[in-house]
C-alpha cells in the first residue's frame, strides 16, 4: 500500500526532496533575519503537520495544541536544568524524548473522556485544557513558569545559533513529513478519513474508531511536545507566556485551513504564505500589520474556502470541463 | 441440520416502558435470503440494530455462526463478517466511489490480501465500475444504494443485513438491486432483508418473518406468508375494527 502510494506520488516526493535540500542552503546564502523567518516557517509547518494528524485526517480539531508545546518545553527544560548540567547535547536528546513522552502521556490521560466529544465540543475541551495547564504552569512555583527558565546553550560545528536551530527544525520537519505521509497512505489513514467523513458509518464498517483517534491524538501531542522542546531551546529563555501561547493553537488551524486541510502540502503553503507576509512584507508596516493580516485572511476564506489546494483543484476541474 | 448463520432466541428490547422487540425468535439458514416485513414501526430496524450490536438486547440471545454475540461491539461484529447497508445511504460524501468501497474492503472480514482486486470486484458486482472516480456526493439515489451495497460486499461478509435497499427506487432500479442481492447470495453470502416493496420481497426471499408491534406473527415461505390471515390482518386491519 505504502509502496504503491510512493510510486504514484513520485513527482511530489521528488519536489519535496529538492525543496528540503534547497532549504538546507538557506543559512549560507542569506542574512540571519531570513534564517529566522525560515525557522518560523519550518516550525509552523511541522506544528501544522502534527496538528493535522488528528485535525486534518480525522476531523477532530484541537484548539489547544499549544498545551503540548508548553508541556514539552517545560518538561525538558526543568529536566535539563536540574539534572543535565554540563551535558547540553545529551540533555537535549533526552529532553526531546521526555518532552514527547510527557505530552503523549497527558494526551492519553485526557483522550478517553474528551475524544468521545465530537466536533466543536472536542475543540472547546482542548482550548480549556490548554488554559488550565498554562495557569498551573504559571502559578505553581516548581514549574518555574512565572520566573522563567534559562535553558542550556547548544552549539555544534561552529554554527550560529539561528542556523543551528534552523537545521534542527529542518530535520524535525522532514521526519514528521515522512511519518505523516506513511500514516496518510496506510490502513489507519484510510480509517481516519472514514472517521472524518462519518464516524458512525466508519464504525459500522469495522474501523476501530476509538483506538485510531486515541493513537493519533497521542502521536500528534508527542510530536508537538518534541517541537516545543526545540522551540524552547531556540528561545533560550522560556516563561509560561512564551510557550503556552493560544496564538500557536490558532495558527496551526489557520495555516492548515489556508493551505488546504487534510493535505500534507497545506501546512507548508499556509505557513510559508502567512509567515512571509506577516514577518517580511508587512514587517515594515507595523501600524497596519494586524489589520492587513486579518483582512487577507477574510479574503482568502472567501476566495478559497477549501484552502489553496482546494482552489487549485477547483480551477483545474473548471479548466478540464471546458 | 446445519447450524443457522443467525439465530435469535426470545429476543426482547425495551426502551424504558416501550417494548420495541417482544420475545422474537427466528433462524436464518446459511446461503438463504430471508426477509423481515411488517408495518412501519413494527420493530424491524430495531432487530437490525440489535444484531449489529448498535443497541444492547434486554433479554434473550443472538447467535451468529453458533457463537453468542449480544454485547459484542459493532466494530468487532463487522470484522467477524456482519455487514449492514442503511436505508438512508450513508456514503463518505467527499470520497470517490472507489475510495468509499475501498474502505469497506480495508476494514472488512479478516484483512484481504489484495484490496485493489476486492474493491474492483465489489464495484463491478454493483455496476459501479464506470463511476469509480465520481465523488459520492454527486450520485443519484439509485447509485447511492448501489454504493451502499458495494461497500458492504467489499467487506466480504458472511451475513449481509440490507435495510430497505429498494426504498425510493423506480421499477428498473429495484430490479437492479434484486439482481445484485441474488449475485451476492450466489457467492455464498447469507442475506437478511428489511423491505417494504412487497413485490421485491416475494420474489427474492426464501423465507419471510412477519413482525407486528414488536412480535413475530408469522413465518414461512413467501406464498404461505402472503395468504396467512394474521399477516393480512396486520397489513389491512380486521373487519371488527
Amino acid at each position: 500500500m505504502l509502496v504503491a502510494a510512493v510510486r504514484r506520488r513520485a513527482w511530489w516526493i521528488l519536489l519535496g526532496v529538492v525543496l528540503f535540500a534547497a532549504a538546507a542552503f538557506l543559512p549560507f546564502v542569506t542574512t540571519p533575519f531570513y534564517v529566522r523567518v525560515g525557522q518560523l516557517v519550518l516550525l509552523s509547518s511541522a506544528l501544522g503537520l502534527a496538528w493535522t494528524l488528528l485535525g486534518g485526517f480525522a476531523g477532530y480539531w484541537s484548539f489547544g495544541n499549544s498545551a503540548f508545546i508548553g508541556l514539552g518545553a517545560f518538561a525538558a527544560g526543568i529536566f535539563e536544568v536540574e539534572l543535565m548540567k554540563g551535558q547540553p547535547w545529551l540533555g537535549f536528546a533526552l529532553g526531546l524524548l521526555l518532552g514527547a513522552a510527557i505530552s503523549g502521556l497527558a494526551a492519553s490521560v485526557v483522550a478517553w473522556p474528551i475524544l468521545r466529544l465530537r466536533g466543536i465540543y472536542f475543540a472547546v475541551a482542548m482550548l480549556g485544557i490548554s488554559q488550565v495547564l498554562a495557569e498551573l504552569n504559571n502559578n505553581i512555583d516548581i514549574f518555574k513558569g512565572s520566573m522563567g527558565l534559562v535553558l542550556p546553550r547548544l552549539s555544534a560545528f561552529g554554527l550560529r545559533p539561528e542556523a543551528l536551530y534552523f537545521y534542527l527544525l529542518l530535520i524535525a520537519t522532514i521526519l514528521i513529513t515522512i511519518l505523516a505521509f506513511a500514516i496518510q497512505h496506510s490502513r489507519i489513514g484510510a480509517g481516519l478519513m472514514a472517521i472524518r467523513e462519518d464516524e458512525d458509518t466508519a464504525r459500522m464498517l469495522g474501523v476501530p474508531t476509538e483506538r485510531y483517534k486515541v493513537t493519533m491524538f497521542i502521536a500528534s501531542a508527542a510530536l508537538t511536545g518534541a517541537l516545543g522542546v526545540i522551540y524552547a531551546h531556540s528561545l533560550g529563555y522560556i516563561t509560561t507566556s512564551s510557550v503556552y501561547r493560544t496564538e500557536f493553537s490558532l495558527n496551526m488551524i489557520v495555516y492548515n485551513l489556508l493551505g488546504g486541510i487534510g493535505t500534507l502540502i497545506g501546512p507548508f503553503l499556509g505557513s510559508a504564505i502567512m509567515v512571509i507576509l506577516t514577518q517580511v512584507v508587512l514587517g515594515r508596516l507595523l501600524s497596519i500589520h494586524m489589520f492587513v493580516t486579518g483582512a487577507l485572511l477574510v479574503l482568502l476564506v472567501l476566495v478559497a474556502p477549501k484552502g489553496i489546494t482546494g482552489l487549485v483543484r477547483a480551477l483545474r476541474q473548471r479548466w478540464s470541463a471546458r | 441440520m446445519s447450524e443457522p448463520i443467525l439465530r435469535l432466541d426470545h429476543v426482547t428490547k425495551r426502551f424504558r416502558g416501550l417494548v420495541a422487540t417482544n420475545d422474537v425468535s427466528f433462524e436464518v439458514p446459511e446461503g438463504s435470503i430471508c426477509s423481515l416485513i411488517g408495518p412501519n414501526g413494527a420493530g424491524k430496524s430495531t432487530i437490525f440494530n440489535l444484531v449489529t450490536g448498535y443497541l444492547p438486547v434486554s433479554e434473550g440471545s443472538i447467535h451468529f455462526q453458533g457463537r453468542r454475540i449480544e454485547g459484542t461491539p459493532t466494530t468487532d461484529l463487522a470484522r467477524a463478517g456482519i455487514a449492514r447497508c442503511f436505508q438512508i445511504a450513508k456514503p463518505f460524501p467527499e470520497l470517490s466511489v472507489h475510495d468509499n468501497v475501498r474502505i469497506g474492503a480495508l476494514f472488512g472480514r479478516d484483512g484481504a490480501r489484495d484490496i485493489g482486486a476486492v474493491t474492483r470486484d465489489a464495484m463491478a458486482l454493483a455496476g459501479l465500475t464506470e463511476r469509480a472516480q465520481t465523488p459520492a456526493s454527486e450520485l443519484t439515489v439509485g447509485y447511492l444504494r448501489r454504493l451502499e451495497l458495494a461497500r458492504a460486499i467489499a467487506a466480504r461478509p458472511i451475513l449481509l443485513l440490507a435495510d430497505e435497499p429498494c426504498a425510493g427506487l423506480n421499477a428498473t432500479e429495484t430490479e437492479d438491486v434484486i439482481d445484485i442481492l441474488r449475485d451476492v447470495r450466489a457467492r455464498g453470502v447469507t442475506v437478511l432483508l428489511v423491505e417494504h416493496d412487497m413485490q421485491a420481497v416475494m420474489r427474492v426471499s426464501d423465507r419471510i418473518f412477519v413482525i407486528d408491534a414488536g412480535r413475530k406473527i408469522a413465518e414461512g415461505p413467501p406464498e404461505a406468508v402472503a395468504n396467512d390471515p394474521h399477516v393480512i390482518a396486520a397489513y389491512l386491519g380486521t373487519d371488527e375494527e
